[in-house]
């Protein structure tokens, strides 16, 4: 047979080749700029000294503000898991009226900075009550955390209920009632999901620093930075934080196979025929219940701000504007960058980790852990590599909070982008594999565009998440940077309170305005997409 | 000649094939005819360089391919067109590119003509400007067949390609089929689990069974085989 050709090295396996060392350039620079940092400062304390010896730093008080620290993030695990199944069914499998309306602006309250949900409901409960001790304390804490989380299970739980297929659904209803089925098959089917979304609330629950520290509530995160940049006693801050992330791990190890696969991080998936509920007799309850909640989640804490900020008149927010205008362009652009860069990782992460062998899917289990480690903790981690002569070209520029970032926030960007190209038969690269086409041109080409909408939307969240990330980047800051949240977080101990109200409210109404300017510019062209994957 | 010698393959734990010979013959249509899971469809992947077969080798015409599990010429490099169950085509390309894109990346020449040639041939000229999700189940079918051939392979694979069609939209593409052996001069080996699709086209038939070959032979052969797995088979 004439026209087969012994392998072209040049156009064949060099190119892949070629591939395979761009990943390893890029793991390895991930290793060095953000591994090396977290491995360096837990080993230089913990076998600097004694292991043992370093142990013995913890006492009763440790251990007991770490159980508070649990329940705390327990309930809040609990809470939001339960009130995101219920919406989560309401949007998903009910033919309530707007529910896409809804599934987009619930979302929201995940979407800002925790601090800002905060400072508005102190701000409520110092107008209802006169003074702010009732939320000033763990009950505040969880539900602050509740009303940010419950979006997120909403979409974990709503995704999990829609790819339930209805054949499943409509033999079961052949044979006993609709509450039974729901109580039988449905919350079986899903338990995944549960517990997903339990152990990720539970996580980010424990690992939160800014609501804690704005109610003043002594959890584990504000006691490590406590430790950290109070009383400089970085060994049992770093012990501290030990601990904490031994819970995460645990947690995420035991739970490896839900989140692993995290099928809840993915956009535009075709699920498979849906079954939707027509509820009947409890339509107009079910219509209530989304419009008490989209009021206390998203409306009534923009109120309360909007209100607090011009209760003495346009001073205070004048003032405000006036002391975040100059943070404005930074914070927008080292967000960019970030968000730029943890795609770009991310792509990389996620077509190796399909494609290639067991050492390629180390990379994601990587990303995750960083993820999973408290902002906090990655951020002590960073500043304790960072801080020495040779490397203040990071350390006393921007170039470490943009490190920051894409350590906590490419584990994103790589799980929607994987799930993304799983979604994608097997055949549509198979076949321009044999046809010869390069694996440049396959990538560029043919995955790259069909998978493009996702992208955008990962770099949005990246982008979102980076501009409201307050946990790394308060111990990370250079001085004389000036971000968003971290301007607002120094004022808040000493400012007004009409003050911090109109910071909160402009960070509020900035992240809005680039949340609704990326839906719009998007919008139409993932609409586009959408008909034509059908 | 195609030349399958003592070929295993799995999947992970799965044992898939072992031990598997088989000869196909040039220029024939030769059918794969078996039961889900009898390995049909792996033979199509180890002959097109997708999957590595874990011992044995395979042969084309003299040139090994493959052999003590390694592909020796990749899947790019066999000049094999492989026509797969859901197709693949790019959703995010008209007619036209989708046919067009292996010709651009090989930077051919007369890429227009070649394409137009091709989509005339099967009908579906009209057509060139529309994605694959304006298409008809038939119309893609055509463009998935077209795009593979566009390479000139000498050898296409397809891997059950009518199995979403209706009878009348079957009989038609068979059609076309059958004629593409001596229109394009190729070798077509094709993946059926329907005795009654495999019989009105093939030139030769290889029944499976559990990653073996059960009989091999013409049609009329295969017919009146006594082999009781056979007989069994062709009563359903």
């Amino acid at each position: 047979m004439d026209s087969i050709k012994p392998i072209n090295i040049k156009n064949g396996s060099n190119s892949l080749l070629g591939f395979n060392s761009l990943l390893f350039v890029i793991y390895g620079l991930f290793i060095i700029f953000i591994g090396l940092p977290i491995i360096y400062t837990f080993g230089t304390v913990l076998f600097e000294n004694d292991l043992s010896n370093s142990f013995k730093l913890l006492n009763n008080a440790t251990f007991s503000l770490l159980f508070k620290s649990l329940i705390l993030a327990s309930s809040v695990g609990i809470i939001s898991t339960f009130f995101g199944t219920i919406l989560g069914f309401l949007l998903y499998k009910t033919n309530l009226k707007l529910r896409s309306f809804y599934k987009i602006v619930l979302l929201i309250p995940l979407f800002i900075s925790p601090y800002i949900l905060a400072v508005a409901w102190k701000d409520f409960f110092f107008f209802l009550f006169g003074n702010s001790s009732l939320i000033s304390s763990y009950f505040g804490v969880i539900m602050v955390l509740s009303l940010i989380f419950i979006p997120l299970a909403m979409l974990i739980i709503g995704s999990a209920l829609s790819n339930i297929d209805s054949q499943i659904e409509e033999s079961a209803l052949m044979l006993v009632s609709f509450k039974k089925m729901v109580f039988s098959i449905i919350l079986p089917l899903i338990k995944p999901a549960l517990i997903t979304s339990f152990v990720l609330i539970f996580i980010f629950s424990i690992s939160e620093f800014s609501v804690p520290a704005f109610f003043g509530v002594k959890v584990f995160t504000t006691e490590i930075f406590t430790q950290f940049s109070a009383f400089y006693n970085h060994s049992l801050a770093i012990i501290q934080s030990t601990l904490l992330i031994a819970i995460c791990i645990i947690l995420l190890y035991a739970e490896r196979k839900y989140i692993a696969d995290a099928p809840f991080l993915s956009v535009g998936s075709k699920g498979t025929n849906n079954k939707m509920y027509d509820i009947i007799n409890y339509r107009k309850l079910g219509q209530l219940f989304l419009i008490v909640w989209l009021f206390i989640s998203i409306v009534l804490p923009f109120i309360i701000l909007f209100a607090q900020s011009f209760k003495g008149g346009m001073d205070s927010f004048i003032r405000a504007y006036d002391l975040l205008l100059p943070t404005f362009v930074n914070s927008i652009f080292l967000a960019f960058m970030a968000a730029i860069i943890s795609v770009f990782i991310g792509f990389i992460a996620a077509y190796f980790s399909i494609k290639r062998s067991k050492i390629y899917k180390s990379f994601e289990w990587f990303l995750l852990l960083v993820f999973a480690i408290p902002s906090t903790i990655y951020g002590i981690s960073l500043i304790k590599f960072y801080n020495q002569p040779e490397l203040s070209f990071i350390y006393s520029t921007s170039a470490i909070i943009i490190i920051g970032y894409v350590g906590k926030y490419t584990f994103i960007s790589a799980k929607l982008i994987s799930n993304a190209i799983k979604q994608i038969p097997n055949s549509i690269d198979e076949v321009s594999q044999i046809q010869g086409i390069p694996i440049f041109s396959r990538l560029t080409k043919i995955l790259i565009p069909i998978i493009l909408p996702t992208i955008f939307i990962a770099f949005i969240i990246s982008f979102i998440f980076s501009l409201g990330e307050l946990g790394t980047t308060i111990m990370l800051y250079p001085p004389g940077t000036e971000i968003m949240p971290i301007k607002v977080f120094t004022i808040m101990a000493n400012a007004p309170q009409a003050l911090i109200s109109s910071m909160t409210l402009i960070v509020f109404s900035v992240t809005l305005l680039m949340i609704s300017i990326f839906y719009f510019m998007l919008n139409p062209f993932i609409k586009k997409y959408h008909s034509i994957n059908d | 000649m195609i030349s399958l010698d003592k070929i295993k393959h799995s999947y992970g734990d799965k044992l898939v094939l072992e031990d598997l010979c088989l000869n196909i013959d040039d220029k024939q249509l030769t059918c794969l005819l078996g039961s889900s899971g009898s390995g049909k469809t792996t033979i199509l992947r180890l002959i097109s360089g997708l999957e590595t077969p874990l011992s044995g080798s395979i042969d084309i015409d003299g040139n090994t391919l493959a052999k003590d599990g390694e592909n020796i010429i990749q899947a790019s490099e066999r000049n094999i067109g492989f026509i797969f169950q859901d197709l693949g085509l790019w959703p995010h390309f008209s007619v036209y590119k989708n046919v067009a894109f292996g010709l651009m990346e090989q930077k051919s020449s007369n890429i227009e003509m070649k394409v137009m040639d091709m989509l005339d041939y099967f009908g579906i000229k009209d057509q060139m400007h529309k994605y694959p999700h304006q298409l008809s189940g038939g119309q893609k079918q055509l463009v998935a067949i077209a795009r593979s051939l566009i390479l000139e392979p000498k050898i296409l694979l397809m891997d059950e390609p009518l199995s979403n069609l209706d009878v009348k939209l079957k009989r038609k593409i068979l059609e076309y089929i059958k004629n593409l052996k001596q229109k394009f001069d190729l070798s077509i080996i094709y993946v059926t689990h329907d005795h009654r699709e495999a019989f009105a086209i093939a030139d030769q038939i290889v029944l499976m069974n559990n990653g073996k070959i059960e009989e091999s032979g013409s049609v009329e052969q295969i017919k009146s085989s006594n082999n009781e797995y056979v007989k069994y088979f062709l009563e359903y």
